[in-house]
């Protein structure tokens, strides 16, 4: 479904049976707060489009109205269907905003409300990119190495040299995937402003994810590193 | 979460760990990766050309302890098998064994790509050799 269906769907008053689209929070007849509907994303709460590249400080200022305008304390002496409409509403906008704030989670996050979760499939060798699982096994074997070394009675320094070594083309390589993943956000909003087709859009969303799995090993690897640096 | 006690006993002791020459061409070498936790695991098999079974298996992988003990297992289950018998080994057969539960079954579904990477690879190499 695309991201102009949905804030399309209609949701309805519990109140007064009144109509409004997805993205809004209290009636347009009788401005009750609305019940929190079963669709929706965390992107349409804020009323944003479902893009990757967000302004924080806009988010920000989304995030702290919406919180005034939830604040339970408003209905402390409305009716219950009401006061848990506010919490509700409350709850789902700090996840939503923990989720969005942070650019990994709110790329995961797309990814799921697309379709195409990023977690749970395993893949060998050949699906990521020549030489990453390489890479990983053998700095994986080096660090086995080192930890011998200072069984062995290596010198602190001797250590280092070696973390320090192994460290530098894993840290090439996040970089590389860092500037990767801008590149794919640029592309992914571009083709949201250009409403270009559904398999155009989701060859994006899988070099996303890709490239999103393809992070995660780096990423336990810098921090198995930096954990031995911390014990050298 | 406890380990059981075949979990425990493979991860103390583990089998076959270790490699085999990767360009050998009666050996067969599947690497692969969970990304969820960012393990990698490197199996290894080599088929005896005359008879088609495979004679010695090696692993070495850097994971949790359920992957360590699945890719053991599986190592020991390899030899003495066919190829078509080694793609029999489910990874519901590795986590029936190791009584893993129910979070740490991708570990075991590891295995089962490690294998059939490793067996795929072997294939590759005899039909390059041609
Ligand atoms: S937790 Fe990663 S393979 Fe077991």
């Amino acid at each position: 479904m695309s991201s102009e269906a949905r804030t399309l769907t209609l949701q309805s008053c519990r109140h007064c049976g009144a109509g409004a689209p997805a993205q809004v929070h209290f009636c347009p007849q009788c401005d009750r707060i609305l019940t929190l509907a079963r669709h929706g994303d965390y992107f349409s709460f804020f009323g944003l489009p479902r893009k990757l590249t967000i302004d924080l400080a806009d988010l920000e200022q989304r995030f702290r109205a919406l919180s005034r305008q939830f604040h339970p304390d408003y209905f402390y002496n409305a009716s219950t269907p009401e006061r848990l409409a506010s919490l509700e509403r409350s709850s789902y906008l700090n996840d939503a905003f923990r989720v969005l704030k942070q650019p990994l989670d709110r790329a995961e996050y797309l990814l799921k409300v697309e379709g195409l979760p990023s977690v749970g499939r395993h893949q060998d060798a050949k699906e990521l990119p020549a030489g990453v699982l390489e890479e990983v096994f053998a700095l994986n074997e080096e660090l086995d190495d080192i930890r011998a070394a200072r069984e062995a009675g290596a010198t602190p320094d001797q250590l280092m040299a070696r973390l320090d070594a192994a460290r530098r083309p894993v840290e090439e390589r996040a970089a590389r995937q860092e500037a990767q993943l801008e590149a794919l956000f640029s592309r992914w909003d571009r083709q949201v402003d250009e409403k270009s087709s559904p398999d155009v859009r989701r060859a994006t969303l899988e070099s996303l994810r890709d490239l999103i799995q393809e992070r995660s090993y780096i990423a336990n690897l810098i921090a198995a590193v930096n954990r031995e640096r911390g014990e050298s | 979460m406890s380990y059981s006690e075949k979990v425990i006993d493979h991860y103390n002791n583990p089998r076959n760990v270790g490699s085999l020459p990767k360009g050998d061409t009666a050996v067969g070498t599947g690497l692969v990766g969970a990304p969820e936790c960012g393990d990698v695991m490197k199996l290894q098999v080599r088929v005896n050309p005359e008879t088609g079974v495979i004679d010695d298996a090696k692993f070495k992988t850097f994971g949790c302890g359920s992957a360590i003990a699945s890719s053991s297992l599986a190592t020991e289950w390899l030899k003495g098998k066919t190829l078509e018998q080694a793609l029999e080994i489910k990874n519901v057969d590795i986590v029936q064994e190791l009584s893993l539960p129910p979070v740490k079954i991708h570990c075991s579904v590891l295995a089962e790509d490690a294998i059939k990477a490793a067996i795929a690879d072997y294939k590759r190499k005899q039909q390059d050799g041609q």
